[in-house]
């Protein structure tokens, strides 16, 4: 009976651990890499909010970070033992998030579109699914585009500010097919959801951007919408 | 789907804004956004569905393992019970093998098991409290055997698929786990059958976990001995306590909250114990009963947070 606690099970569990907190280290180290990169871009962006002409070669610029991290991910990628990838997520979930919305911000300025999670993947250097290897968890993308949605709403009263008038229209438009989209999930009471609730105060905030602007006629293609004015004035 | 009205609605709601903007001819299907995210409501769906699933498997589990330790509570010196009791309780244990952590398996087929650890991780630390409760007495009985590790269960766990739910994905997890934590299971043998073979990971970490619940048990075993006036087992269940406290007093892990909340209950059962053995040494057994019943009230209501 005094052999049943046997501590030969403590000592090789010690080692188990340390092997996995060894691993947990280097993940760190390659995790803060890519915050470093990511932070970059970030920086990089934050330029659309004073000056319009500048947008072209800040996405240029994130871009490079951009693709700078996907040989970080490589290598994050290595770290993880084939199928143990939600062991350790955690350590890289928030700034896979971070990147997302990095790259659908990019897309959104250069094309104006809702980049899908295939191209964001690809753009990390991750894969889609989980049998294939290293990739991008769904609900990390989703979050990622929540947080595009209120940097959205910031840029759409910024470039009011700057005199582009038409900006916050587009923004509307893209945010109502953003929301219609994420109204399709059934999302469960959980961190995704919370997050969701709160994208309909980013739309709220740009209708009132728009609705500032189509009330005082302040559009650029100034015509259009005085008819349109009218239209709705005959109405009432 | 039952989104249908939601997103009719959504659209009337924007259709004034949406007249001007040269799109006003897009409808919901063919919107790319509404596409993509009808894709990944589906995965996200699947997601869920498996892991509600999982928490129901889980949670018949902890009750037929709790059931289990009430019988193993019932093994009385007086009454002769020992060895029915384990017999039946061994069988119990090796249904719960058989067929429970079967379905968990199966539902985990080339699925990352991590991802729905919080699933099955009650259930999983209710069995093995269960199990090693179930080897404390059946090695009592010989004096010479020592509590099994993770890896004697771990091959409890490996099934032969029936042969219809064979999927190409089969487990590539398998291997992995096997080759990286430094476990002793041979992992070239397994790879090779790995078609036919599934099994359930037996995380360390959760065997760790479970195990620190037996000390609970203990604890409580000492005290219903007290009670029923085997001395002995007393000072018996106070040693196996005090090898275990020295156990997990001697693991350095960061980051486990869980952990160190378990050992600090095993400390309050650990005291508990050593001044039931001290009564009984300094009042003999009978006087030691009342000043138990007086002091270690917690005794009953001490539960490990679930249920």
């Amino acid at each position: 009976m005094a052999n049943f606690a046997n501590l030969q099970v403590f000592a090789n569990y010690q080692k188990y651990i340390d092997n996995e907190q060894e691993i947990r280290e280097n993940i760190r180290i390659k995790v803060r890499e890519i915050e470093h990169l990511a932070k970059e871009a970030t920086i990089q962006l934050q330029i659309i909010h004073s000056d319009l002409s500048k947008i072209e070669y800040a996405c240029l610029e994130a871009r490079k970070q951009i693709s700078a991290c996907s040989n970080v991910y490589h290598q994050l990628a290595e770290l993880i033992p084939v199928g143990q990838y939600y062991r350790y997520s955690d350590h890289w979930t928030y700034i896979t998030q971070r990147l997302v919305f990095l790259i659908a911000m990019v897309i959104y300025l250069e094309a104006g579109f809702l980049v899908n999670r295939e191209t964001v993947a690809e753009m990390l250097g991750l894969k889609t699914s989980h049998t294939e290897g290293f990739h991008l968890d769904i609900e990390d993308y989703l979050m990622g585009i929540l947080q595009m949605a209120s940097e959205l709403s910031r840029f759409a009263t910024n470039s009011v500010t700057m005199g582009d008038y038409d900006r916050p229209l587009n923004i509307s438009h893209f945010m109502a097919n953003l929301n219609s989209g994420f109204r399709l999930l059934n999302l469960k009471n959980d961190g995704l959801r919370k997050r969701f609730d709160a994208l309909k105060y980013d739309v709220k905030k740009i209708e009132e951007v728009v609705y500032d602007i189509s009330l005082r006629g302040l559009r650029n293609n100034c015509k259009q919408v005085n008819e349109e004015n009218a239209v709705s004035s005959n109405e009432k | 789907m039952s989104q249908g009205p939601r997103s009719r609605h959504n659209n009337r709601r924007n259709q004034p804004k949406q007249k001007n903007v040269e799109r006003s001819n897009s409808t919901d299907e063919q919107n790319p956004v509404v596409k993509a995210f009808q894709e990944y409501a589906r995965e996200l769906d699947s997601k869920h569905d498996r892991y509600e699933r999982i928490v129901k498997l889980s949670r018949d589990i902890t009750i037929e393992a709790k059931r289990i330790i009430f019988l193993l509570h019932t093994i009385d010196g007086r009454k002769d019970n020992r060895t029915k009791v384990l017999e039946e309780a061994e069988q119990r244990l090796n249904k719960v093998i058989e067929f429970n952590f079967k379905s968990v398996a199966q539902e985990l087929i080339g699925q990352d098991p991590y991802q729905y650890r919080c699933a099955y991780s009650p259930g999983l630390q209710e069995f093995i409290e269960a199990y090693s409760f179930m080897e404390y007495f059946k090695f009592g009985n010989e004096g010479t055997d020592a509590l099994s590790d993770w890896n004697v269960l771990q091959d409890k766990m490996v099934y032969e698929n029936s042969g219809k739910e064979i999927s190409e994905a089969t487990d590539f997890s398998q291997k992995s786990v096997d080759d990286t934590s430094n476990d002793k299971i041979e992992s070239a043998p397994m790879d090779k059958d790995n078609i036919n073979n599934f099994k359930f990971l037996v995380d360390p970490t959760e065997y760790i976990l479970g195990v620190a619940d037996l000390t609970g048990e203990l604890m409580r075993r000492c005290i219903n001995s007290l009670g029923s006036g085997e001395t002995v087992v007393c000072l018996e269940t106070c040693k196996v306590l005090q090898q275990f406290y020295t156990g997990y007093v001697s693991l350095n892990v960061q980051r486990c909250r869980e952990l160190s909340r378990k050992i600090y209950t095993m400390r309050q059962s650990l005291l508990k114990t050593e001044n039931v053995c001290y009564n009984v040494k300094v009042r003999g057994g009978e006087a030691a009963k009342w000043g138990a019943v007086f002091e270690n009230k917690i005794s009953d209501d001490l539960d490990e947070g679930f249920y």
